[in-house]
């Protein structure tokens, strides 16, 4: 367990674990999403690590996209809703988010730099 | 026995009858029939995608069990059209109207990102994210065609 208390999900064909981190927590995505409506998964996700993440004065949190195979619109959705979260906090009690991504995964080149510019300074892709 | 011109266009139509546990399969289909007519496979990524969200949209805003969708390619200049066709409510052709004008207008990365913004406030389970995505992801030509309750969706890609 991570030192959020938060709880592995592996639903259908997605799995989602939370990893404690040296610089924070570690998302690991494996499989696909592409149900109906993910955020009846991924928000409270979210919302457990943001949070935890300011609780815990957490600087940085680091999703792993690079063992997701798909990711549809409704899922970007809930990426970006979480990543909003940091808009209206000031820089020192916020948390960065890293996204890592494969770059031989198409949609993960197209997709995933675009959610840098939702909030100025909140993500960095490795 | 006349053989077909190698070159010539090629294409595969699907009826779906809109269920969602049909899309991933419908992609994959996709994706396989994209990997034998054209050589860039990032091209091929990318309409599978398109695809796929033009179907979930089907499926969620269909009326009706008559979504079709085709998958042309020219061999000679690897370019692509899919077109994804159904029946929808008069409410629904509305909706997709404003987005779609919304989604087509300007920069398409400027519209993705808004839309990204606009979706990310929304309670309602819907992201309203798919024309915008297709839009700059595949940097293709999107095209709207409604004919009475028959709404398709048209992307040409280049």
């Amino acid at each position: 367990m991570n030192k959020l208390g938060i709880e592995a999900i592996d639903e259908g064909r997605i799995k989602i674990e939370v990893l404690d981190s040296s610089a924070g927590i570690y998302i690991k995505f494996t499989g696909e999403i592409d149900m109906e409506d993910p955020s009846l998964i991924l928000d409270p996700l979210f919302e457990k690590i943001h949070n935890g993440a300011i609780d815990n004065s957490i600087k940085e949190v680091a999703a792993d996209f690079k063992e997701l195979t798909f990711l549809n619109s409704s899922g970007i959705k809930a990426v970006a809703k979480w990543i909003m979260k940091l808009s209206d906090m000031d820089d020192a009690s916020r948390y960065i988010i890293t996204v890592i991504h494969n770059k031989s995964v198409t949609w993960q080149v197209t997709s995933l730099p675009t959610l840098s510019f939702l909030v100025p300074g909140a993500v960095q892709l490795q | 026995m006349a053989i077909k011109d190698p070159t010539s266009d090629g294409y595969i139509e699907l009826k779906f009858g809109p269920r969602w546990k049909y899309i991933a399969c419908a992609r994959s289909f996709i994706q396989n029939f994209l990997a034998i007519s054209i050589n860039d496979q990032a091209k091929a990524d990318k309409i599978a995608m398109a695809a796929s969200e033009l179907l979930e949209n089907a499926v969620k805003y269909a009326n009706g069990e008559e979504t079709q969708i085709s998958v042309k390619v020219s061999p000679s200049t690897e370019k692509i059209a899919v077109r994804v066709s159904n029946l929808a409510s008069e409410e629904s052709i509305k909706t997709l109207k404003l987005i779609y004008d919304k989604v087509c207008e300007g920069n398409p990365l400027d519209a993705y990102v808004a839309q990204m913004k606009e979706a990310a406030l929304r309670n309602d389970g819907k992201s309203q994210l798919g024309l915008a995505r297709i839009r700059y992801e595949t940097g293709g030509d999107l095209n709207l065609e409604i004919i009475d309750k028959r709404v398709s969706v048209l992307i040409d890609i280049g």
